[in-house]
């Protein structure tokens, strides 16, 4: 009947009228003096979860444009013996380009660790993280466009506009850190979907997805609109915030009563509180330099990728509930309908270390085990060839992501793929499964996850979704 | 009155007891995972018309008698419950369904419903729950008496009367009127979306007549800027956007001509009914003017703004897609209705049946709304005839002809130099063209390429967005909403659960388009006057009489005042569908004209504010907060209407580059900023501009962190301050008194001393501060006006209208 959020605050208001006098509560907490000592029950208040959960958070790698799995993580010998022969079962129905017969990788393949999981040669040294690894092999998604694609993956529906699952998240367990997003995305795509695949669409604005710059910024120059004041100095920003806190209380005793009044006062604590927590967050100089080496900061190649990984680190070291990173140039990144090999070469480069250097970081700070971690593009790429023989098309009907971390078998592959790695066959998990059992880890249950909206209760999953339990640990 | 809020405050505070959230959650769990399953997987063989083993699953009761085997559920306890154990397949002689085991998930639903304790709401929800076509909503309007008040003296409208009787009902009193300025302040921005300048404020104090606000009503109305503000609204639910969004982002060049045919059909106050049928069959429509005909086609663009999947490879399933859209709009904007959601399965709590459904798609498929499906797809657009379009079409005629005569004489005169140069006895070869010297290949390439460039991007004529005939079609079912698996035909039809209306007949000869829409505005229709006039409700008063404005279904909320709903329908049906005309009745009413500080006990009874005891503050929407920073900071371009991309049509807005094409430094009203599908202008996105890919009637007002960084540190805001600053600044007078324009300007109010004093020492405090950081101390006074007009610019007066 009342609005979320409205008792607590509105308590605080209270106080500031009766027992501590005009506004000075509220700028003792504006100006960070004690920032988490009155937190008042916000939306993203952390929320219990349905169930015990096995992730805190997840830090997602987006690899835009759709790696290619029997390139990368899906070894498959028939297709190097058969290179050159037609794909001897029938094409799907629908595909985005046509495409000639089957295409060998130009890459080797070899098994690593205790579990001897195959990876390629493009990823060196992920492979010596192979151990923390849950490989799904039998991905499979519905659309075979960029667009449509990268919004299933994004928000469970290629042709409407609906809540990210970073939104979902934070819609169903809140934030650790209210000084901070629960969601943020480093260096997103605006194209295919833009803004749509961090979006909280019909959900609260409070679970929109903040992002940090976009792919067309360099990620050491990516940041949050508005997040810092290029003309005053911080002494009138706070003389200006103690005038309006004084102004707003004003108003407020003779406006009649409107929730959403005490909430703006409180905003403007909490924006002033972002404004000093999350440059902190950002700042990457206190890292030693072996780290920042881990993350290949010290080279132009991993620099840039490099970067948004140990920001994520951080993001979830600070609490940070959902942190997305892209991995996209100025082209559509992955996408290699021609010149394959110089493409993934060029692609794996720049993400291969820092991923790992993740993946050991994670594990060394004993953040891995809550920490669940998502590799993996909109869609795969066919084993046919494309682009005079040199390329390959995209490939939704099956593909590989991966999981580390947060709940799941390491050093474990689920799922396959057919003899040459087209279709998902054996065990096939969906783009919807895997949602769902990633907010299983999370402790949400995708059915009980809803939102009514237009008259009905919405969910990530819509109306499809089933966990994959074996991949659990 | 403050010690009525505190109590209201105080009462607020008390939580839900945990057993009463723990039974409304095991009812929601019910409703959402347990009914549906009952409904779709038992109760074909136990239930209302068969009863295998004499056994119902249709309410508790019957479960706990249970059939031939005795009770199936005991409550609280799933393993001993025969139900579960049966679902189970616990036993080998009783497995259920027999069509095959649940998945793990249902039957978790199922075991937790009865450790819930088996909660089986029925009457009324369960019979909402069952597609009633007895619904409220579905039902024929009927003649309304204006009811009975005590207090007799308070209403000046019919409004007054219904709004009134209920608070009375209630043992409620309304607040009292507000004063003239919160009034001229709150009508302004309710009709303009812009804050009253000082001398409308001193002129509507002047005025001691009687009819002084009802003649200011009718002023706004008359203003352009009436058709921008309300033609916005509209443009919400329109889901109005100059670029396609979704996977293609490409430019909408021509909506531009939709949104300023929304502005105009608002500010010439065309009938609302005459408004939807052209949005819908303008082309089908008779024209007496070019300018009309134009109007007709540019209205359709209703019809194709809608997001598309561009690039979506499965040609038949986009076509379905755009069909859905449309359905959806049209579902959602006039109706009320979720339509769309019974495209895979018969809706789930409303009367619409999958043949419904398709029954509509019939009518969009026989439209044409593209030009071709293949990828990246073009939407159909039509030629806005006129003198000046068949000048351009004959130049370019000319140029065209006049550029194949020249490859053509280029040709000969080449052919000629081939064969004179031919050594004589020598025969022709069939292609002359072997023999031209290599010079000659290219140049002749050139000219070829140029021509055949000129031909592919065709006359550059005046064109819109919209729709046309196309093949007329009956549609089969889709069975699941998959374009491979078709059921029955179903002609065309439009929903029999809508009583009321003259059911249309559709022919072989049209789509049926324009029977849908004459059947749409019938003064019968049960839905399209009801639905507009709460839309209307909603956007002057922050909630619809039925609060859900968009959903008028079963899931929909009931109205608060029922009888005031069907009473305003059948009265701006009765003048004519005039906007204008429900605008005046709403407006010179005792109910808009109270305060927003209720009465005391109000506040206890009725906190949301269902009952209209008070005015209820809203925020400024975002494009007001713009508008608003650009007129009192003196820099609001007024010009009127007209195209504001700089894309050509259909380039793209976006490509993989993620780099942004769009201007938006433009100092015109917010309603000629474009609106970009998946990169809504950021200013907009902060302060709950609606996702433009979606009809939207109710606008969200979320309070968030990012809005105060927004006016904080945003450039901006910073110059818009610096503006008035200097505005305020260059007025002749003493500090108290530019300090008291500024409060003129913003708050239309006076300032009091206290803050004029307390205004003053802050200018001296901020100049202080600034003094390390600027020597100049007369840029340093400046500085220290623009810190304190931004103060006041985030300030929640001026954000918030009461």
């Amino acid at each position: 009947m009342f609005p979320a959020g409205y008792t607590t605050i509105s308590r605080r208001a209270m106080l500031n009228r009766s027992a501590v006098g005009f506004g000075s509560l509220a700028l003792a907490s504006m100006l960070g003096q004690d920032a988490r000592a009155d937190a008042p029950a916000r939306p993203l208040a952390p929320a219990a979860p349905h169930f015990p959960a096995r992730a805190k958070r997840v830090i997602f790698l987006f690899m835009s444009g759709g790696p290619s799995q029997v390139d990368t993580f899906d070894y498959k010998p028939l297709l190097t013996r058969d290179d050159g022969k037609p794909l001897p079962f029938e094409k799907p129905r629908v595909q985005f380009n046509s495409t000639a017969n089957l295409l060998k990788s130009p890459w080797e393949f070899k098994q690593y660790g205790e579990s001897g999981l195959w990876v390629s040669d493009l990823f060196p040294h992920v492979a010596q993280r192979v151990d923390e690894l849950c490989m799904i092999h039998s991905m499979h998604g519905t659309n075979p466009a960029h667009g449509g694609a990268v919004m299933k993956v994004h928000t469970g529906s290629d042709n409407f506009v609906r809540p990210s699952i970073g939104s979902w998240v934070s819609y169903g367990l809140g934030t650790e850190n209210q000084n901070l997003p629960a969601f943020v995305t480093i260096c997103p795509t605006l194209a295919f979907g833009g803004i749509n695949n961090w979006s909280s669409a019909f959900l609260p604005a409070v679970y929109q997805g903040t992002p940090f710059g976009n792919a067309a910024v360099p990620s050491a120059k990516a940041e949050v609109k508005y997040i810092r004041n290029s003309r005053w100095p911080r002494e009138v920003q706070e003389i200006q915030l103690r005038q309006l806190a004084r102004m707003n209380l004003e108003h407020q005793s003779h406006s009649g009563p409107e929730a959403s009044l005490d909430a703006r006062i409180s905003s403007f604590e909490l924006a002033f509180r972002m404004q000093n927590e999350l440059p902190k967050v950002e700042d990457l100089s206190g890292e030693s330099e072996a780290t920042q080496k881990l993350y290949g900061l010290d080279n132009p190649v991993t620099a840039n990728f490099g970067r948004m990984c140990l920001k994520a680190r951080r993001f979830a070291e600070a609490g940070v509930r959902f942190i997305q990173v892209t991995h996209n140039d100025d082209k559509v990144q992955w996408d290699q309908h021609s010149d394959l090999k110089a493409g993934h070469e060029k692609n794996a480069k720049e993400v291969d270390l820092p991923i790992a250097g993740l993946l050991y970081d994670l594990k060394a700070r004993g953040l891995l085990e809550d920490t669940l971690v998502w590799w993996g593009g909109e869609f795969g790429r066919t084993p046919t060839a494309e682009g005079g023989g040199t390329g390959r098309d995209h490939n939704q009907e099956g593909f590989t992501m991966w999981l580390a971390g947060g709940g799941v078998k390491g050093g474990f592959r689920y799922g396959s793929t057919d003899d040459y790695g087209y279709y998902a066959a054996e065990n096939k998990v969906h783009i919807h499964d895997l949602h769902a059992t990633m907010l299983h880890l999370l402790g949400l249950d995708h059915e009980r996850l809803t939102y009514r909206h237009a008259g009905r209760d919405f969910r990530l999953t819509d109306v499809h979704g089933k966990v994959v339990t074996d991949v659990i640990s | 009155m403050v010690t009525a809020f505190l109590c209201a405050v105080l009462l607020a505070q008390t939580p839900p007891t945990s057993e009463e959230s723990a039974s409304q959650e095991s009812i929601r769990h019910f409703e959402t995972s347990v009914r549906p399953l009952l409904i779709e997987q038992c109760q074909k063989c136990h239930g209302e018309t068969k009863q295998w083993a004499n056994l119902r699953l249709d309410s508790r009761e019957a479960m706990l008698k249970g059939g031939d085997n005795g009770p199936v559920i005991v409550p609280g306890k799933p393993d001993e419950s025969m139900l579960i154990r049966a679902v189970k397949h616990v036993d080998e002689n009783l497995k259920m369904p027999e069509e095959g085991k649940l998945t793990d998930a249902q039957i978790d639903s199922l075991v937790k419903w009865v450790e819930q304790g088996a909660p089986y709401p029925d009457g009324a929800v369960a019979k909402a729950h069952h597609r009633d076509p007895n619904h409220w909503a579905f039902q024929p309007m009927t003649p309304q008496a204006i009811p009975a008040v005590q207090n007799t003296a308070w209403p000046q409208s019919p409004i007054d009367y219904f709004v009134l009787s209920q608070l009375e009902a209630n043992h409620l009193t309304p607040a009292i009127p507000a004063d003239k300025r919160t009034l001229i302040r709150r009508v302004k921005y309710d009709l303009t979306g812009l804050p009253p300048t000082p001398q409308e404020v001193t002129a509507f104090l002047a005025d001691e007549s009687p009819d002084a606000f009802a003649r200011l009503v009718d002023r706004l109305l008359d203003s352009p800027a009436y058709g921008e503000h309300w033609g916005r609204h509209w443009l919400d639910v329109a889901r109005y956007a100059d670029s396609n969004g979704l996977d293609e982002n490409v430019a909408h060049g021509n909506a531009w001509r939709y949104r300023d045919y929304v502005v105009s059909s608002i500010n010439q106050d065309k009938p609302l009914n005459q408004f939807i049928v052209e949005q819908l069959a303008g082309d089908l429509l008779p024209h007496e003017s070019e300018s009309q005909l134009h109007a007709h086609l540019i209205a359709t663009g209703f019809l194709s703004i809608g997001p598309k999947v561009l690039a979506e490879v499965d040609q038949p399933k986009m076509r379905m897609d755009i069909v859905d859209e449309q359905i959806d709009a049209v579902g959602k904007v006039f109706l009320g209705m979720t339509i769309g959601c019974a495209r895979c399965h018969d809706h789930k709590f409303d009367p619409i049946q999958t043949a419904d459904y398709y029954a509509l798609a019939g009518i969009f498929k026989s439209t044409k709304t593209m030009d071709t499906y293949v990828k990246v797809a073009k939407w159909h657009e039509n030629l806005l005839p006129s003198a000046e379009a068949t000048a351009i079409q004959a130049a370019y005629d000319q140029e065209l002809a006049t550029k194949k005569q020249s490859v053509e004489a280029f040709v000969a005169a080449a052919d000629k130099a081939a064969k004179d140069g031919l050594a004589p006895g020598t025969a022709a070869p069939e292609k002359l063209e072997t023999l031209y010297p290599e010079a000659t290949t290219a140049e002749l390439a050139k000219l070829r390429a140029a021509l055949t460039a000129f031909e592919t991007a065709g006359p550059d004529l005046p064109t819109t967005m919209g729709v046309a005939e196309d093949e007329v079609t009956d549609v089969a079912i889709h069975i699941r909403g998959d374009t491979q698996k078709l059921g029955n035909v179903v002609p065309r039809h439009t929903p029999p659960v809508m009583r009321g209306a003259q059911v249309p007949e559709f022919n072989t000869q049209s789509s049926g388009r324009l029977q849908l829409a004459n059947w749409l505005v019938d003064p019968q229709h049960p839905l399209t006057a009801r639905v507009f006039v709460n839309r209307v409700w909603r956007w002057r008063f922050g909630r619809g009489l039925v609060r859900t404005v968009d959903n008028f279904g079963l899931l929909g909320e009931a109205p608060s005042h029922p009888q005031l709903l069907d009473w305003l329908a059948q009265r701006f049906v009765a003048d004519g569908w005039s906007l204008k005309s429900l605008h005046r009745l709403m407006l010179n009413s005792s109910t808009y004209q109270q305060s927003s500080i209720p009465q005391a006990g109000t506040v206890e009874h009725d906190f949301d504010n269902r009952l209209l005891g008070r005015f209820s503050l809203r925020r400024l929407t975002a494009e007001e907060v713009r508008d608003s920073l650009l007129a009192v900071s003196g820099q609001l371009d007024s010009t009127l209407g007209g195209p504001v991309l700089k894309v050509k049509n259909r380039g793209y807005l976006f490509d993989h580059t993620s780099i942004d094409l769009t201007d938006y430094t433009s100092n015109r009203r917010s309603l000629y900023l474009p609106v970009i599908r998946n990169n809504v202008f950021d200013l907009f996105q902060l302060l709950d501009f609606p996702d433009p890919a979606i009809p939207t009637g109710d606008r969200a007002a979320s309070t968030v962190a990012p809005q105060a960084l927004l006016m904080m540190n945003s450039e901006f805001v910073m110059q818009s301050a610096d503006k008035l600053a200097l505005r305020v600044q260059a007025e002749p007078g003493t500090t108290a008194e530019q300090l008291g324009l500024l409060t003129r300007l913003l708050n239309a109010r006076e300032a009091t001393s206290e803050e004029i004093e307390s205004q003053t020492k802050l200018l001296a405090e901020l100049e202080q501060s600034l003094a390390s950081a600027e020597p100049d101390s007369r840029v340093r006074s400046q500085q220290a006006w623009s810190a304190l007009c931004q103060t006041l610019l985030a300030a929640n007066e001026f954000i918030y209208v009461k």
